[in-house]
C-alpha cells in the first residue's frame, strides 16, 4: 500500500490530542457519519490510527499491487459456507499457523469481505504499518491479495482455502494496481458477449467493429492497466542468423501497459492496427481474466 | 428653440446611455463564447494527433505485413487442404445440423435463443431470466463446436459453478440438458434476488443482516409485537430452487420459535416465496 499516505495520516493523527481526536474527524467531514459512528475512541489512539489508515484503504482500493488467487477442487460444503462460519475457521486456522498475528474481517454492503492481517511473530507483536489485505467474495472462487510478503504467503494460502472448504489454491496470473478493475472482470461485470443477428457486413471497417466489440466487449471496460507477455520461445528472424541457428529458446518478456489496456486493445482492434479475428494472445486477456502469460514453442500455457 | 436642442442632446445622450448599458451586458459573454472555441480547438487538435498517430502505424504495419501477409495467405490455403478432408468435414456439418435441428426444435418448446458465431465453429445461447411474470437478466454463453464442444466466452457470474455443471452433463453428448442445468441454477438465482430485492422494497420494517452475492442464505430480523426482536435464517441449499430448504429462528424468548403459530409461520416461509409469506406474517399480526 501507498506508505506515504499511510505515513502522514499515522503522522497527523499522532499531533492531534486525544480529547480534540473525535470533532477534528467530525469537522473534517471526510468520513460518513456511519463511520465515524463505527470508531471506538475510548481505544488507544495508535488503534484508532489503524482503523483509520483500514478505511483509508478499503476507500481507495486501487493503489498498491493486487495479486489475484484462484480457489479449486471445492469440498461439498464449500458453496454454503456463510459469513461467521467463515470469520471463525479463518481465524482459527491463521492462528494455528502463525501465532501472534491481528485478525480483523469485516464484510462491506457490495457482500465483498475484506480481511487485514497484521503479522507479529513468536516475538514481536503484529506490525499494523505492514498489513496484508484480502478481498474475496464468498461463494465466488477469486481471492485479491495486497502487500503479502514471501514468508507470510503459504500460511495466509492455506488458511483461505481451509476456511472456504477447498482442497487448493493457485495463482490466477491476473495482477494489477486496480482492485476494481480486478474485481469487474473477473465478475463478468461489463458487457462482453453480446447476441446480436447482424448480417455479415461487406465492409471491412464495420465487421473489425464487430469483432473488436466481441471479443472485448461494448460500453465500459474494467480499467485493466497491463499485461505480461513472458516469451521462451525459439528466436525466428531472417536476418539474424546467429540468434536463430540457437537451440536454447529466447527469453523476453513484453508488456503493455494503459490507463485503460481493454479499451486500448479494443481500439487497436477495431481501427485495423491489431489483425481482426483478434489473435487469441490478446483476446485470452479478457476470456480467461488474466494479465501474465507465459508463451511457449507450441501452445500457450495456462 | 433652446428648449429643443437641450431635448435632442439629452435624448441623445440617453441613448447613449442606453447602448453603453447594452453594450456592457454583451462583453461578459465574449469571454465565455472565447473559451468555447479554445475548447474545441484542443479538442480537435488532439483528435488531429491521434488519427496522425494512428496514420503512422498503419503505414508502419502495411511495410511490416507485406512479407508476413504472404505467408499467411500461404499458410491459409494450407489449412483449407487439411479442413477439406471429407471425414473432418461431414463430421463438422454432421454435428452443426444436428445442433441445428435440436436447438430449433427447442426454441419451438420455448427454448433459448441461439446463434452460430466465429463462422459456424461456434455457437452463443442466450439465456433469459424471469420470476413471476417479469423478464431478469439475460445471460450469454458462447460454446466453440470445434474439435471438440467446450465453453468459450460467457458472462455468467462465478458464483454459478459452470465448470463443474459441465463436467456432470456431457458437454459432447448432450448439450441441451447442460443448458437445461444451467438455465435452472440461473433462473432459481434471478429468483432468489428477486425475491431479495421485493423484501427490502415491501417490508422496510424488516430488516436484512445478511446474504451473499448467490442468494442462498438469507438472515433477516423480524420485530414481534411485543418488541421482541426474531433472528430468521433462511437458507437456500438447493441452488435450483427459489425456496429454502431450511428456516430457523431465534429469539431471547426461547418458547417463541417453538410456538403453534411460528411453527405455522415457519412452513409457510418454506413453502411460499419470503417476500409473500412475510405479507401474510403481517397480516396476521405476527411481526411488525
Amino acid at each position: 500500500m501507498d506508505n506515504s499516505a499511510k505515513h502522514l495520516l499515522q503522522r497527523l493523527v499522532r499531533r492531534i490530542p486525544v480529547s480534540m481526536l473525535k470533532s477534528t474527524l467530525d469537522k473534517w467531514e471526510r468520513l460518513t457519519a456511519e463511520k465515524r459512528k463505527s470508531l471506538d475512541f475510548t481505544q488507544s489512539k495508535w488503534i484508532i490510527t489503524q482503523e483509520l489508515v483500514a478505511l483509508y484503504i478499503t476507500e481507495n482500493p486501487n493503489q498498491g499491487m493486487w495479486h489475484t488467487f484462484q480457489l479449486v477442487e471445492p469440498e461439498d460444503d464449500a458453496h454454503s459456507v456463510e459469513l461467521m462460519q467463515f470469520k471463525e475457521l479463518f481465524k482459527s486456522h491463521l492462528r494455528e499457523l502463525q501465532r501472534n498475528v491481528s485478525v480483523k474481517i469485516k464484510k462491506h454492503t457490495d457482500q465483498a469481505v475484506w480481511i487485514r492481517v497484521a503479522w507479529g511473530d513468536g516475538l514481536s507483536s503484529p506490525n499494523h504499518l505492514k498489513a496484508t489485505y484480502v478481498v474475496l467474495y464468498l461463494q465466488t472462487p477469486y481471492v485479491f491479495v495486497n502487500a503479502l510478503s514471501s514468508k507470510h504467503k503459504p500460511l495466509l494460502l492455506q488458511a483461505l482455502t481451509l476456511s472456504t472448504r477447498h482442497q487448493q489454491i493457485k495463482a490466477a496470473n491476473l495482477s494489477g494496481q486496480k482492485l476494481t478493475a480486478l474485481r469487474d472482470l473477473l465478475m463478468r461485470q461489463y458487457q462482453q458477449v453480446k447476441l446480436r443477428v447482424e448480417k455479415v457486413q461487406a465492409e471491412a471497417s464495420a465487421n473489425r467493429h464487430r469483432m473488436a466489440r466481441e471479443t472485448f466487449g461494448d460500453g465500459m471496460l474494467p480499467a485493466l492497466q497491463s499485461a505480461v507477455f513472458k516469451l521462451e520461445t525459439k528466436f525466428k528472424g531472417p536476418t539474424n542468423e546467429a540468434m536463430t541457428q540457437r537451440d536454447e529458446p529466447f527469453i523476453c518478456s513484453v508488456k503493455f501497459s494503459s490507463s485503460n489496456l481493454l479499451e486500448s486493445l479494443r481500439h487497436c482492434a477495431s481501427s485495423g492496427i491489431a489483425s481482426t479475428p483478434v489473435t487469441p494472445m490478446l483476446s485470452s486477456i479478457p476470456l480467461k481474466g488474466r494479465n501474465y502469460f507465459v508463451i511457449t514453442d507450441n501452445v500457450l500455457t495456462a | 428653440m433652446e428648449g429643443a436642442s437641450t431635448r435632442g442632446v439629452l435624448s441623445h445622450l440617453s441613448l447613449l446611455e442606453v447602448q453603453a448599458r447594452s453594450r456592457g451586458s454583451q462583453v461578459p459573454q465574449q469571454p465565455s463564447r472565447v473559451k468555447e472555441l479554445k475548447a474545441k480547438v484542443e479538442a480537435l487538435t488532439s483528435q488531429r494527433d491521434q488519427l496522425k498517430a494512428e496514420l503512422q502505424i498503419h503505414k508502419k504495419l502495411q511495410k511490416l505485413r507485406a512479407p508476413v501477409d504472404k505467408q499467411r495467405v500461404d499458410g491459409e490455403d494450407e489449412e483449407m487442404d487439411v479442413d477439406s478432408e471429407s471425414s473432418e468435414l461431414f463430421h463438422l456439418m454432421a454435428r452443426h445440423s444436428e445442433l441445428m435441428d435440436l436447438l430449433h426444435a427447442h426454441n419451438l418448446i420455448g427454448g433459448y435463443d441461439a446463434i452460430t458465431t466465429n463462422r459456424g465453429k461456434s455457437m452463443c445461447f442466450s439465456l433469459a431470466t424471469q420470476y413471476e411474470g417479469v423478464y431478469l437478466d439475460t445471460y450469454n454463453l458462447e460454446l466453440n463446436l470445434k474439435p471438440n464442444v467446450r465453453i468459450s466466452r460467457h458472462n455468467i457470474p462465478p458464483f454459478i459453478p459452470l465448470n463443474s455443471l459441465a463436467e456432470q452433463s456431457d458437454l459432447q453428448t448432450d448439450v441441451r440438458a447442460f443448458l437445461a442445468t444451467v438455465s435452472q441454477h440461473l433462473n432459481a438465482f434471478a429468483g432468489r434476488r428477486q425475491q431479495l430485492k421485493l423484501v427490502k422494497e415491501q417490508h422496510k420494517s424488516v430488516e436484512v443482516m445478511e446474504s451473499n452475492l448467490l442468494c442462498s442464505i438469507l438472515v433477516l430480523m423480524f420485530t414481534v409485537p411485543k418488541k421482541t426482536p426474531l433472528l430468521c435464517t433462511l437458507e437456500y441449499t438447493d441452488h435450483t430452487r427459489c425456496l429454502p430448504t431450511q428456516v430457523h429462528l431465534n429469539c431471547e424468548d426461547e418458547l417463541l420459535p417453538d410456538s403453534p403459530k411460528w411453527k405455522k409461520n415457519c412452513s409457510l416461509l418454506m413453502e411460499v416465496p419470503v417476500h409473500r409469506a412475510l405479507t401474510a406474517i403481517k397480516k396476521a399480526s405476527d411481526i411488525i
